[in-house]
């Protein structure tokens, strides 16, 4: 045990480590508004994606003095569930995506009816409506893929590699169905998302199986980095695009590893819904004019990236 | 007293050879690699050789502390998670107090024993089938890897590492590569091999190795002849979670940061490898090159799918094959090895079976 | 000689008692039989001589001095070897791994050290021989021999490994009236090569067979305990199928058949 200590002591202050005393401030909380909201997602957990949304909605919460009940799973069914736990429990509002929206509307359906105000995020604009909920935040995401699509045409994309990193996601193929039509000649590559070795190896066999490939679209952040490593290993000139961003994307992009990020602003989705609700208990407003609140697509690439960098490794973005 | 014991020739060569684990798998193996060849014209370069063996190393080297595992009669669901903890653990506690690399892979390697001693203490104390027990660690570790994570980072992923001390030298260890004649060969390629020559001696060739096969054979027979069970089986899971330990500093120190999710699912890779390659599901029977060749089928038909240019959706439907056939073959020799017909088939005099 | 003397052993589980007031002793030289219906105590009375269990009553003496054994590997080392009934042998391992399992040969000392494999295999080979057994490949599994012939593999075991006290637990019980005879002509070879052998069965015919001592066990107590030449088959079967139990129960069915 001394020996440990000793190490530690004689190894203590190493490069790149914990910046020590971070400034924590930002905002000020407001008072307790004595308003419940609930916040239920599909997250599956480890996905830093959904760390963003949180911690929009957790800055929301502060701003406006709302208590916040964040909970998720992945599963259709046992969301169902938590919506259904959040109206027994009387909660003030509900902010929820809708990734399955048939399996949700049931319970959806409940809280309505129970007069709990229901915003979605993230998910389900096609259905959100037709559910009885009032508002949403979120991108559509075949009109982000197609926006991307459109962006590398015009750079002269003819055969970009579509990266579906989770086996059977219909937002992940609506993105890859976006982009293929705008190039149509987009290929879909189904990868292990788990496990970062299988990914690069996977690309990387199918950069050498098909050279014409010019374009990867990688639909996750992580999915970029390991491209960029499946490309470093062969001698393909592919470029990288991404959906999302996180901090060693939005550095790639500043780096010009990768091309551009199309951002959804996860952030904003989380910040926006539970402050919508709040305004809505609070004042009875609407945002949006009965329309969906697109949060995305907003391009992040060389540009921009000086402006927004801070702003990821903040984990706002 | 040869009326109940049969005196005779040694049996011929086939069934000998036949009755080796590894023979199914290699046999498979050939005719896949073969498959590939002519199917994929973007699979014959060393290259692309390099490339399966890669992907096969990463799966392969836990596989063998898993194989190990299984011919010793238990089986281990944390190992593909452990993977993830091992790194986690390693890359935030270094963030965390700003030490050197090297000291956190040291205290996520003693982790990681502990894990596996842990694992195996609970599976011999309580007599819960290791099934279970491991599946609760998996949970435990699935969970704890998130929520830590959170709570350490703020974020789900881990910091990344590259600049931190002392990352250059265990890049160097973990996660380096050479060219070899114009392909690149990852280090982890080198330490699959050798980690399989190793388990394959030790299998085969010492008695910790005849105490495995004991010990998964038939843990009560072993007992009775002063076979430390107990000692051998908490070596066997901590055998696992070194091996997991290994690869998840390869995984670190060539990412830089991991995704805290990671890592679930490799668990039934490593035991399909080890089954497909000969091990025997119940214990007693396998040995490391099949596990070896089992990986090895792996890594071969994940990227050999791609290199065709086919639906890798594919995939998880053709090793759910695999490991169906690999298990008949499986029955089929354990039966053969089990029952009397050996002695009934060969020329020599039938006993009073 | 007497190896192995008991003295009022007994065994509790709590309030439950498993075994007691058990004394008897094993001579080198001559073959013991404990004798007993099922869950009269036997199996728990070899468990303590082998190191399974541990005694909680009276004294167990090896050698003259008091014992109680911790683990299997205790007893082994004090020459007491056991051949289980069903655990004799391990069936997917080769015949000569089976024979050295728990004492391998080795090339040194250190932890990888290599097997001394052909070693191994040629004394197996010869002991087996020696005692008149002939495998055909001492490299099978020996799953694939027959329930006798693993038997005699795991009593030729003990003797090469210097057993003094073999004790033999329902040797013939699994077995047909050809195998049973092997087995017994194992056991009674054992025992001229001057071990002391403990042999558990419920067969009378068997244990009268090689034995030169009778205890016959009933719910954890000695029922009787006699030298060969005091005691009848007759008497020894009588006693073993249930003594005057056994004519209360002739006379109960004589009734219910009038």
């Amino acid at each position: 045990m001394a020996l440990v200590a000793a190490v530690l002591v004689l190894t203590a202050c190493s490069e790149g480590g914990r910046v020590k005393d971070p400034d924590t401030g930002d905002g000020t909380a407001g008072d307790n508004s004595g308003y419940t909201i609930a916040m239920i997602t599909h997250e599956t957990p480890g996905d830093s994606f959904w760390d963003r949304v949180r911690a929009g909605a957790e800055q929301a919460a502060k701003n406006t003095g709302v208590d916040l009940k964040y909970s998720n799973d992945p599963d259709a069914g046992k969301q169902a569930v938590l919506i259904q736990n959040a109206v027994d429990s009387r909660v003030d509002g509900i902010a929820t995506t809708l990734v399955t929206p048939d399996a949700l509307a049931g319970s959806v359906k409940t809280a309505t009816q129970a007069g709990i105000p229901v915003v979605g995020l993230n998910a389900g604009i096609d259905d959100y409506r037709r559910l009885g909920v009032s508002m949403y935040f979120g991108s559509d995401e075949t009109r982000a893929g197609t926006a991307a699509g459109e962006r590398i045409a015009a750079e002269g994309a003819k055969h970009p590699l579509c990266v579906i990193h989770q086996a059977g996601s219909v937002s992940l193929e609506a993105r890859c169905e976006g982009v293929r039509s705008a190039v149509p000649d987009t290929e879909n590559l189904q990868v292990n998302g788990a496990d970062d070795a299988a990914v690069v190896s996977t690309l990387q066999a199918k950069l050498q199986q098909d050279p014409s490939i010019d374009y990867i679209v990688s639909l996750g952040a992580p999915i970029a980095l390991d491209a960029g490593k499946a490309k470093e290993s062969g001698d393909s000139q592919a470029k990288i695009i991404t959906f999302d961003l996180n901090q060693e994307t939005a550095q790639g992009v500043k780096d010009g590893t990768i091309e551009f990020s199309i951002d959804q602003q996860p952030y904003m989705q989380g910040f926006m819904a539970v402050t919508s609700l709040y305004l809505n208990l609070k004042n009875g407003n609407d945002l949006g004019g009965g329309e969906a609140v697109l949060t995305g697509p907003s391009f992040v690439d060389g540009d921009n990236i000086g402006q927004i960098l801070p702003f990821v490794q903040n984990g706002t973005r | 007293m040869t009326e109940s014991l049969v005196a005779g020739s040694p049996n011929p060569l086939s069934h000998r050879l036949f009755a080796r684990p590894e023979i199914g798998a290699t046999a498979a193996a050939g005719v896949i690699l073969v498959f590939f060849l002519a199917a994929a014209p973007a699979f014959r370069s060393g290259g692309s050789f390099f490339t399966v063996l890669y992907q096969s190393s990463t799966i392969g080297i836990v596989a063998i502390g898993v194989g190990l595992l299984m011919i010793g009669g238990e089986f281990d669901l944390s190992a593909g998670v452990i993977v993830t903890t091992a790194g986690l653990a390693n890359s935030m506690f270094c963030w965390w107090f700003g030490i050197d690399l090297w000291v956190g892979a040291l205290l996520s390697l003693a982790f990681c024993l502990f894990i596996g001693f842990v694992n195996g203490y609970l599976v011999m104390r309580t007599g819960i089938p290791s099934f279970l027990i491991t599946l609760g660690t998996f949970f435990v570790l699935q969970g704890a890897n998130l929520g830590l994570t959170k709570v350490v980072t703020g974020s789900v992923t881990s910091p990344d590492i590259s600049r931190m001390d002392g990352y250059p030298l265990l890049e160097g260890v973990f996660a380096s590569n050479f060219d070899a004649g114009g392909v690149t060969v990852w280090g982890t390629v080198l330490w699959w091999l050798g980690f399989t020559a190793l388990a394959a001696w030790v299998l085969q060739r010492t008695r910790t190795g005849n105490w495995v096969f004991a010990i998964g054979g038939s843990a009560d027979s072993a007992r009775a002849v002063g076979v430390p069970v107990v000692r051998t089986k908490i070596g066997l899971f901590m055998t696992v979670s070194f091996l997991g330990w290994f690869v998840g500093m390869h995984t670190l120190y060539r990412f830089n940061t991991l995704q805290a999710g990671n890592g679930v699912g490799n668990e039934f890779l490593y035991i399909i490898a080890a089954v497909v390659g000969g091990t025997l599901l119940t214990g007693g029977y396998g040995n490391a090159i099949g596990v070896g060749i089992g990986a090895f089928i792996f890594g071969t038909t994940s990227l050999g799918i791609v290199y065709a240019g086919w639906d890798p959706n594919w995939f998880k439907a053709f090793l759910g094959v695999m490991l169906l056939l690999a298990v008949l073959v499986n029955l089929y020799v354990k039966s053969l090895a089990t029952s009397t017909r050996l002695l009934r088939d060969s020329p020599g005099k039938a006993d009073d079976a | 000689m007497t190896l192995i003397e008991m003295r009022e052993v007994g065994k509790t589980y709590g309030p439950i008692r498993a075994l007691g007031g058990i004394s008897l002793s094993v001579r080198a030289g001559e073959v013991t039989c404990v004798l007993g219906d099922n869950g009269a105590g036997k199996s728990t009375l070899i468990k303590i001589m082998s190191g399974l269990l541990e005694h909680t009553e009276g004294q167990l003496m090896v050698d003259g001095e008091e014992l109680v054994f911790s683990s299997p590997r205790q007893a082994l080392s004090r020459g007491i070897a056991t051949v289980y009934q069903d655990l004799a042998v391990v069936p997917l391992m080769e015949v000569w791994r089976n024979f050295f399992l728990g004492a391998e040969l080795r090339s040194g000392r250190f932890p990888l050290a290599g097997l001394r494999i052909r070693e191994m295999r040629r004394i197996a080979d010869e002991e087996l021989r020696k005692m008149g057994i002939t495998v055909k490949d001492i490299n099978q599994p020996i799953g694939t021999l027959s329930g006798g012939q693993r038997q005699c593999v795991a009593i030729a075991r003990a003797v090469y490994f210097g057993a003094r006290v073999l004790i033999l637990d329902e040797p013939t019980a699994a077995l047909g009236v050809k195998q049973s005879g092997v087995v017994l002509k194992y056991t009674a070879a054992a025992r001229d090569a001057g071990l002391g052998v403990v042999f558990i069965t419920h067969n009378p015919h068997h244990a009268y067979l090689v034995g030169d001592r009778f205890l016959v066990l009933k719910r954890g107590r000695v029922e009787l305990d006699s030298r060969r030449d005091e005691i009848s088959l007759n008497d020894l079967t009588q006693e073993m199928a249930g003594g005057d139990e056994l004519d209360a129960l002739a006379h109960e069915l004589r009734r219910t058949t009038k």
